[in-house]
């Protein structure tokens, strides 16, 4: 089992340095596409959203319609934790993140026993009751329509997070985090969610406690938007109640499924997609530009139901069939 | 070996739904053995084997089913494979989406584990030219020893066989009963059911014969074989 744990090792090498690289020189090139700084933090943490949710989507093949749920939840608690006990990042995102955990113990348990479209309601249901209790029930705490606002500006051991010092915060973060999911996806408990993905009854029978695992790799991907939702906030210090709501919930099914679902990079590259059409082109577009969006969108469905990386994948085949 | 009953069921009745299937049956295996369940399309026989892998469906409305010790009765489907049950249904149930070698690995994933995946390619070289094609692209019969291989892979104490032969091409049925007789070798206490009942028959010890979901024979394999009269009445064969 050694020897194929160092090939896994050897396998991830040029992927996750080919991310960083990317990653780590964005701020030398990504003005010269259009880009800004400050678009390309939260193109970073949108990544890190979408990897875990190609976990949960991709990879053990349930559709969460309320992945918002674990973003809000960590964003929330992130931003009270600075708000009432200190600027430290640390201990605020720690609190954020372990809050996402526990939510995704509750939805998860309830959600998952069921499958399909049934899972896919139940998920969105659950998220749109926290984002109702967010704007009345627990207004008191989270501001209501008008969001968590006045926090201190984040620190890290005296080191202000603003600007660059955040972009390279969720660099490592990110960098971090998708080597961790290459690793998860190739060890036995990934084969395991692959398993569950193609026949969960099956798998039952070969002793494996399916439910037990399920809840897994669920709370797994929660901790992906829960990390992203902390780090949100250390980015812009302002909770929106909106970070609770089905559109972002939508958003990054969407991106996930035009970038490819069950390859990690796909919905890398959806993501990065989606903010830098959403900031970038849609400025030469104008107004229409959802309308655009929208179009690709269906196109995608249609033609490439695999998403940008079929795409790339066939223009691969075609250059290295003509080439013969 | 010894002389109490290593796997027994008593006074089993379960249902699909409404429908009662079968209708307290009561038996025992001693350790090693292998019983054949045979009888007519209908009879309730595959419903029995279910029912003892403790499967979502049928439901067991009464009986007990005892395992080494263990009741098997009231446990979930991997409760009952952890417990050592493994079944290898007629459809094989071969998981989709992954390879050969990873059908085999999942099943190692929660103890008891069997067999290793070198002593399983030793005995099935076939599957250790295919071990990274996907499972189910395989041929009818490279998949019933894929799935007799699955169980191996696991500690098993009760193996249950549902028409191993079932649509298999004479050559293939060779190679099946050739494994089905290494179980046998192997000391696995085994249950087949089986149509093709003289097959079933040479290599098994015990023989139950069902009929509208009750057993109307119980005895020794070779009994059945003798006894022309009984196997025209109930296996028209």
């Amino acid at each position: 089992m050694n020897s194929a744990n160092s090939a896994f090792y050897k396998k991830d090498i040029l992927p996750v340095g080919a991310f960083a690289a990317v990653l780590l020189t964005m701020p030398f090139w990504f003005e010269y596409v259009g880009g800004y700084s400050g678009l390309d933090t939260k193109i970073v943490i949108w990544i890190i959203f979408a990897i875990g949710f190609d976990i949960l989507l991709g990879y053990m093949g349930f559709l969460s319609f309320g992945h918002a749920a674990f973003f809000g939840t960590s964003a929330y608690f992130t931003g009270l934790m600075l708000l009432h006990y200190s600027d430290n990042i640390l201990p605020a995102i720690a609190v954020g993140v372990i809050s996402a955990i526990i939510m995704a113990f509750i939805i998860g348990f309830l959600t998952l026993k069921r499958t399909g479209i049934y899972f896919s309601i139940l998920t969105l249901a659950f998220g749109e009751m926290l984002h109702s209790m967010v704007l009345s029930t627990l207004q008191d705490w989270t501001g209501g329509d008008n969001g968590l606002t006045g926090l201190p500006t984040p620190m890290l051991f005296g080191l202000k997070m603003q600007g660059d010092n955040v972009f390279y915060l969720t660099v490592i973060v990110a960098i971090v985090m998708y080597y961790i999911a290459r690793r998860i996806i190739s060890s036995p408990f990934g084969l395991m969610l692959k398993a569950i993905k193609s026949n969960q009854v099956r798998l039952e029978y070969t002793g494996v406690h399916v439910a037990r695992y399920k809840l897994m790799g669920f709370v797994i991907s929660a901790v992906y938007a829960g990390v992203a939702g902390a780090l949100m906030i250390v980015y812009e210090p302002y909770v929106a109640s909106e970070f609770m709501g089905w559109h972002l919930s939508g958003q990054v099914v969407i991106m996930s499924v035009l970038g490819g679902v069950g390859t990690l990079f796909g919905p890398m590259l959806g993501a990065a997609f989606m903010l830098y059409f959403e900031n970038v082109v849609s400025v030469t577009i104008g107004e229409q530009w959802l309308l655009v969006l929208g179009a690709i969108f269906m196109l995608t469905v249609i033609f490439l139901p695999g998403g940008f990386v079929e795409a790339g994948s066939k223009i691969k085949k075609k250059l290295m069939g003509g080439s013969k | 070996m010894s002389d109490q009953a290593y796997f027994s069921v008593s006074d089993l009745h379960a249902y699909y739904g409404e429908s009662y299937i079968v209708q307290g049956i009561s038996f025992e295996i001693k350790e090693g053995e292998i019983l054949a369940l045979l009888g007519r399309n209908g009879a309730g026989k595959t419903t029995a084997l279910s029912a003892i892998a403790r499967m979502q469906d049928p439901q067991v409305h009464k009986g007990t089913i005892t395992l080494d010790g263990q009741d098997l009765t009231g446990m979930k489907p991997f409760e009952a494979a952890r417990a050592g049950v493994q079944l290898v249904p007629e459809d094989r149930r071969i998981i989709p989406g992954i390879t050969v070698e990873e059908n085999l690995i999942i099943s190692q994933i929660s103890e008891p584990i069997g067999w290793d995946l070198d002593r399983i390619y030793d005995h099935f070289p076939k599957l250790r030219e295919r071990r990274s094609q996907e499972g189910v692209t395989l041929s009818g019969g490279e998949q019933q020893m894929l799935a007799v291989a699955r169980a191996l892979a696991r500690g098993i104490k009760l193996l249950l066989l549902d028409e191993p032969y079932e649509g298999l091409a004479p050559t293939i049925v060779k190679e099946i009963e050739g494994i089905v007789r290494e179980i046998k070798e192997m000391g696995i206490t085994t249950i087949i059911v089986e149509q093709n009942a003289v097959a079933a028959l040479k290599l098994s010890d015990k023989a139950i014969i069902m009929e509208s979901g009750e057993i109307v024979y119980a005895g020794t394999a070779q009994e059945v074989l003798d006894n022309k009269e009984l196997r025209e009445q109930y296996l028209a064969i």
